[in-house]
């Protein structure tokens, strides 16, 4: 998966890499959010010195190759100076169903929560709740996390560690449900919790699909009517209604948020922005029409980019 | 003998010595389709029954598992190659094609007869059987050509809304549905709906930009997809078993996908990019998968290289990436947010100053904004998200709401994301909205309610509130005042004028005070007077700094007049309200905007005719307009007597001591008409004719032009001669069917607005006002500069109208516009009842050069062998003549027999096609009469070619079943046959033919009984519009002569003529010579 460069060889210097994952703050702190902070906080408590500064660089030049998150378990292949990726294992204690059963009790009284939890990010009181019900939400102490790397540096967390560490933290801007997994529970099962009577969330939404889909791809037939058959060229309503054309560009993505762990040399909100503005451009000429006679029209100027 | 003097007329033709470009019949008509095969569009055709079946069957039955047979009317790629070269702006050179099958509704139980039983899509491929029985769908083989997207939007953008673009094509009815899944798509582009993605399919991946169908295009969606033809869907390859059956809602994804793609990536493509940044890198450089993916977008092909289970994983990702906005929009249901004003406290004391009472509260006052559920099936049904609260349990999971529930909390989160206030709502219980003060209110009208709409939730917002702003702002006023008309001498548009500027809101002008007060509220929105105001600090600032300067400004009259009519533009920064005016300026304006009628004046002495009282009105508002040096659009609906209006006000001027010339540009089809016309009713009026070979130039030119009141020119010569005509200060410029100026970039557009004139008129019958495009280019000549450059009309007016952003460029324009164009129609109640129910008039056409030289050959002939026959000879010899001469007039091709083309080569075809255009446009129908059976089969051919709509032809060999089938439909089918082409003899009689109400004698009986009773189809019992009688006379011709003669002797006519043409034999030879000489300055080019 990951791509090597092999260059001439210098100790202490990291391989170069091409297509790691790359942080996509260019400086100051990983990730914007207070549990993103709370997370890098609770690294940077360990005084690990200047392996901090040094993870830190490898997280922003892309030397971290491949990060695989499951229950309770973060793997992950970091480029050093050697030929071989070193491999990285952190874990945390996941809570137990009982744990999890309190959290979500206290979180049902309180349902606006939800709301946010729902689309994928975090109250800022969601640590309230995790208190109520006796919990820690990130790993206060030594205890919690465990932490391994394959290389020979003697210090817990290495440089390579933190590498990681950093860039889960970003991460968490995009995806703070990745706490909830790391503590041994998947968003759909945290939900599927909250309906306490209902069936299990991912069951009850995958049926819901498969209805959905089902009912949404009646194939239709052709008819016999030569009437209906052609279709009817006369004039209809205008249906596109006003279109208004936005101000600032790329809404949908900025909505969505940053890819997860891109890899990419490109910032890709603002690659894309970019290509927005331009797209909408050609969009508009497309309904404005043509302009009068045989002046240039809108598609002329399209129809030239291939053939031109 | 006769028959040399053809074969000369051959040679020259082959010479091209005429000027009609193609003489080879090209007679069937392709009617084209496009239908996806294979989730991509092709394109193919049908061709017209009589060329496409040798064709066809060149082509080899290849396999046919499924028993298709060779649809009879498929174009083949001969007919797609002929579509090309006919078309070849819009459709793209024919590459490769192949053999698929169409599934289509054919005729069952037929299989024996000469087609199997299939059946075109429409009457002008194949003639409709006379009564359709019951059809199934059968597999037929039709001839496909691949259509990139590329070629498709080119060639959509050429698809306007005629069905025949050029002669002998037809559109689809399918092309409408194509070109608004397109226009959906750039509509979806334009307001950025859309995410990138990736395709697989077979183990192959591309990028691709992908729509994102939220809140109101979900409804767009169901309805196009409600509205996609069958015939889209019913192609298949070649051994497919059964007709196939598609999943709708995948196919129209797959199109606006398809489209879309193309739009963003071409916009965006990577080798346009590469010349001007340093896009060094190529596909190969990008090998960070997430780097290629994004490079991919704007490349070409879109292609993703690398191992099929990494990029499988990378669709996984960014599946996951959009799945929050997925799941949005495959809700049922809508989250909407209301802002509510303040409730209305009973402000009491309407008379203390407006602005402080309102201001002083306006901060106070809470602003809500309210929480509703809308579902998407039910738009009415909008459930405040307070009553869903309500339980006890607030996440019951088996109450029946749960599912509107679960989605408000989603969305509200969402909906969090964008706007911090409606975050902090949700940390309080049973969230339902939230309070704002008027800043933040403003705010939300101006800013978070777009977000909000963009995202795809619902925004209600109060009824004063436009995209614009509140309805009520603050405005700059002008106020000219000038003295009254009889005082002030000499006026003109020229005449500088002083004026003042004012402040007001709505009515009312704003004192400093008042304006001081605004200024100190800084409240973005005040009530004054019950209404809610929008205050710019800004503009409240600069509306001071204005005041402070008191500007008086000096301007034309025309500029006021500009700027009354074309209110709305921004000065100093502040909006523009109006202009008041008082005095002589203020009764002009007033009269051009229609608020004040017109001094009727009577028409001048010497005008030999009546004008109808509606004509009057027409004739003194062109007459006004002139006096002020303004263009005017007389836009009457044709037969309202365009030109008999134009004759009165030229005749008017040429009473006066000022003579000068007039410059009359029209059609060359309607030259001799208006030579014809101005005998009649301007005889005094010398008219000159500047038109064909001999046309006098230079110093000749311009003795000549001093000499008469009207010279009349057509639109070729505008350009050719513009040098000389350049020359002349003409007292006016008269454009006749100005539809012909329609584009700005023409030759003879450039050359009309270049000529000195004292006054311009334009004269068209088309509804002038509903081709925005068109309106630049006539304004312009008319009244130079008053709609602006074309760029900025195109700004300003042109795109918002069609992309529909702005409601009010439309009105805006209508304003600017109006004063100059006068449309009436014959149905407006105060025309109807000036008309008389019947209207005859001599329409006169121009023989073509090629016309006239056939007829000097006819003539030849005569001269020759008349002198040595005599008796029973003698007469059947002059009767042959006059129906060969008939012939000539009628068309070349009618004469010769050759079914050689039919455009360009008849000024009595050009000016009915012409005519039939217009009567079309208007949603009118029309009878056409011809003695001979030939020249209606060339007139129904051609009209169809030319209008690409079924024209019915009733004649003798019809058989009766189908010739009351076309009546009916005739007269009951809204859209059947615009024209019905008669045979005087079969259909001159007994049919009941009310629908049409335009009745043409294409050529002539000389017989008023027997026209009349053929007029009389249309004009009987259950007509209810007027009926208008146009007789087509070649001018110069026999035709025009015989005419005179009849004209001449009215009395005695129907003694004399009554019997027919027999008379004719009864004239000596000196006499006939006479008759059928050709006037040569009558002849066209």
């Amino acid at each position: 998966m990951g791509y090597y460069d092999f260059g001439y060889f210098r100790p202490s210097v990291p391989r170069r890499v091409k297509g790691g994952i790359k942080a996509q703050s260019k400086n100051g702190s990983f990730g914007e959010n207070w549990w993103a902070k709370r997370w890098i906080d609770t690294l940077e408590s360990f005084n690990i010195g200047a392996r901090l500064v040094r993870g830190r660089r490898y997280a922003r030049s892309g030397q971290v190759l491949s990060i695989e998150i499951v229950k309770g378990c973060v793997t992950s292949e970091v480029q050093g100076s050697r030929m071989t990726p070193y491999h990285v294992e952190i874990h945390l204690r996941p809570f137990t169903s009982g744990a999890w059963k309190r959290f979500v009790d206290a979180l049902i009284a309180q349902p606006y929560y939800m709301a946010i939890l729902m689309n994928g990010r975090i109250p800022d009181e969601i640590e309230e709740v995790f208190k109520i019900a006796k919990l820690s939400m990130f790993p206060a102490k030594m205890n919690d996390l465990k932490t391994t790397c394959s290389c020979p540096d003697w210090s817990n967390p290495c440089k390579h560690i933190a590498a990681v560490y950093y860039l889960l933290g970003e991460e968490f801007d995009r995806n703070p449900f990745l706490i909830f997994t790391l503590r041994g529970i998947e968003q759909k099962a945290l939900l599927s919790l909250v309906h306490k009577n209902a069936p299990a969330r991912q069951d009850t939404e995958n049926a819901g699909r498969k209805v959905k889909r089902k009912s949404h791809s009646v194939r239709t037939a052709l008819p016999t009517d030569p009437d209906s058959f052609w279709g009817k060229s006369d004039a209809r309503h205008d249906f596109l209604g006003e279109i208004a054309v936005p101000e600032t560009h790329a809404a949908l993505p900025k909505r969505l948020g940053n890819f997860p762990f891109w890899r990419g040399e490109k910032i890709f909100i603002d690659t894309l922005a970019a290509m927005y503005e331009e797209a909408s451009e050609a969009g508009f000429d497309i309904v404005a029409g043509d302009f009068g006679g045989n002046e240039e029209k809108p598609d002329a100027r399209i129809y030239q980019h291939k053939t031109g | 003998m006769i028959l040399e003097a053809f074969r000369d007329h051959r040679s020259r033709l082959q010479k091209g010595e005429f000027n009609s470009q193609e003489k080879k019949s090209q007679s069937s008509m392709i009617l084209f389709h496009i239908s996806n095969y294979e989730n991509r569009p092709v394109l193919w055709a049908e061709r017209s029954a009589d060329e496409q079946v040798k064709k066809t069957t060149s082509g080899k039955q290849t396999r046919r598992s499924n028993k298709s047979k060779i649809f009879p009317y498929d174009a083949g790629e001969d007919g797609l190659q002929l579509l090309h070269q006919r078309w070849s702006d819009a459709i793209p050179p024919i590459g490769c094609t192949s053999k698929v099958v169409a599934w289509l509704p054919s005729l069952a139980g037929r299989r024996g007869g000469k087609n199997n039983g299939s059946l075109a899509s429409s009457a002008l491929i194949q003639p409709q059987p006379v009564s359709v029985l019951k059809t199934h769908i059968m597999p037929w083989q039709v001839t496909v050509s691949e259509l990139s997207w590329n070629d498709l939007v080119h060639l959509l953008c050429f698809c306007e809304d005629k069905s025949t673009p050029v002669p002998g094509i037809l559109i689809g009815p399918d092309i409408v549905f194509w070109k608004d899944a397109m226009r959906f798509a750039g509509s979806l582009c334009a307001r950025e709906q859309f995410l990138p993605g990736i395709r697989a399919e077979n183990k192959s991946f591309q990028a691709q930009w992908q729509p994102v169908f939220l809140g109101e295009d979900k409804e767009r969606y169901a309805f196009l997809m409600n509205v996609i033809p069958p015939v889209v869907h019913a192609l298949t390859g070649l051994d497919q078993e059964s007709p196939p059956k598609t999943v709708r809602k995948d196919l129209l994804t797959q199109i606006v996908t398809g489209f879309m793609d193309y739009l963003i990536r071409s916009s965006i493509s990577a080798d346009r990019s590469m010349s001007r940044q340093n896009f060094t890198e190529r596909a190969a450089d990008h090998d960070i998968l997430h780097d290629q993916w994004l490079n991919a977008l704007r490349t070409s092909d879109g292609e993703l290289h690398g191992k099929a289970k990494v990029l499988a994983k990378l669709v996984q990702q960014v599946e996951e990436y959009r799945q929050p906005l997925d799941r949005l929009s495959a809700s049922p249901y809508r989250l909407c947010f209301r802002l509510h004003e303040p409730p209305d406290l009973q402000s009491a004391g309407n008379d203390a100053l407006p602005v402080q009472q309102a201001g002083r509260k306006a901060d106070d006052e809470a602003w809500r904004v309210e929480y509703l559920l809308q579902q998407h099936d039910d738009k009415s049904l909008l459930l405040p998200v307070s009553q869903l609260w309500n339980t006890k349990n607030v996440l019951p999971s088996k109450s029946a709401d749960s599912g509107a529930r679960e989605f408000l909390l989603s969305s509200l989160g969402q909906a969090a994301g964008l706007s911090p206030d409606v975050e902090e709502s949700l940390k309080h219980s049973s969230p339902s909205g939230y309070v704002l003060d008027i800043v933040r209110a403003h705010e939300f009208l101006t800013q978070t309610s777009l977000i909000f709409d963009q995202a795809g939730f619902g925004v209600f917002l109060p009824a004063w509130w436009t995209r614009k702003g509140t309805k009520l702002r603050p405005a700059v006023h002008a106020n000219v005042k000038s003295p009254s008309m009889q005082a002030s001498g000499s006026l003109s548009l020229d005449t500088i004028v002083n004026f003042n500027w004012n402040i007001a809101l709505g009515d009312e002008v704003l004192t400093r005070e008042e304006l001081d007060y605004l200024a100190r509220l800084k409240a973005p929105l005040v009530k004054l007077r019950g209404q809610w105001v929008e205050l710019n600090a800004e503009e409240i600032r600069a509306a001071i700094e204005f005041w402070k300067k008191q500007p008086t400004e000096s301007v034309s009259v025309r500029e006021i007049i500009r700027m009354k009519l074309g209110s709305g533009a921004p000065v100093h920064g502040l909006q523009f309200s109006g202009v008041t005016a008082s005095g002589w300026i203020g009764e002009l304006m007033q009269k051009l905007e229609g608020g004040a009628a017109y001094e009727e004046i009577s028409p001048p002495s010497k005008f030999s005719g009546e004008l109808r009282p509606y004509q009057v009105r027409g004739y003194s508002w062109m007459t006004y307009l002139k006096s002020w040096g303004l263009g005017a659009c007389l836009a009457d609906d044709m037969g309202l007597g365009k030109t008999v209006q134009t004759l009165a006000l030229i005749l008017r001027d040429w009473n006066s001591e000022n003579r000068r010339p007039v410059l009359l540009v029209c059609p060359a089809s309607v030259v001799n008409n208006w030579r014809k016309e101005a005998s009649r009713f301007t005889p005094d009026l010398p008219v000159m004719v500047h038109h064909g070979a001999d046309r006098k130039k230079g110093k000749a030119f311009n003795d000549e032009v001093s000499k008469h009141a009207i010279v009349v020119s057509t639109y070729a010569l505008l350009h050719r001669d513009q040098k000389h005509l350049q020359e002349v200060d003409w007292g006016g410029i008269v454009l006749d069917e100005s539809q012909n100026i329609k584009n700005s970039e023409t030759k003879q557009s450039r050359s009309a607005r270049a000529l000195k004139a004292g006054y311009r008129l334009a004269l068209t019958g088309t509804p002038v006002e509903n081709h925005v495009g068109d309106l630049w280019s006539l304004m312009e000549f008319l009244n130079p500069g008053f709609l602006g450059t074309h760029a900025e009309f195109k700004r300003k007016f042109f795109v918002p109208i069609h992309a529909g952003t702005d409601p009010n460029a439309a009105v805006r324009l209508r304003s600017m516009t109006g004063p100059f164009i006068l449309r009436r129609l014959k149905t407006d109640k105060s025309i109807i009842s000036d008309l008389p129910e019947k209207m005859e008039m001599k329409t006169y056409c121009t023989l073509t050069k090629e016309q006239a030289s056939l007829y000097a050959s006819v003539l030849k002939d005569i001269e020759d062998r008349i002198g040595s026959s005599d008796g029973i000879e003698r007469k059947g010899l002059i009767l042959a003549t006059l129906s060969k001469l008939k012939q000539v007039c009628n068309h070349p091709a009618h004469f010769l027999g050759d079914n050689s083309s039919v455009p360009g080569r008849s000024g009595k075809v050009t000016r009915l096609s012409e005519m039939v255009e217009e009567i079309i446009d208007a949603g009118e129908k029309a009878l056409v009469f011809t003695q001979f059976a030939e020249m209606g089969g060339i007139l129904k051919k051609h009209l169809q070619e030319t209008f690409g709509r079924e024209i019915f032809f009733l004649h003798g060999a019809v058989p009766i079943k189908q010739r009351s089938q076309m009546v009916d439909r005739f007269q009951n089918e809204r859209n059947a046959s615009p024209v019905f082409i008669l045979s005087l003899k079969a259909g001159g009689t007994g049919l009941n033919l009310t629908q049409g109400n335009h009745v043409f004698h294409f050529d002539r009986w000389w017989n008023p009984a027997v026209e009349n009773q053929a007029t009389d189809r249309a004009f009987r019992i259950g007509q209810t519009k007027n009926v208008h009688v146009y007789k087509f006379i070649c001018a110069g011709t026999l035709e025009d002569k015989i005419d005179e003669m009849i004209e001449r002797k009215k009395g005695i006519a129907d003694k004399i003529v009554g019997a027919g043409e027999g008379w004719l034999t009864e004239l000596s030879n000196k006499e006939l010579k006479e008759l059928f000489m050709l006037r040569k300055d009558m002849v066209g080019e």
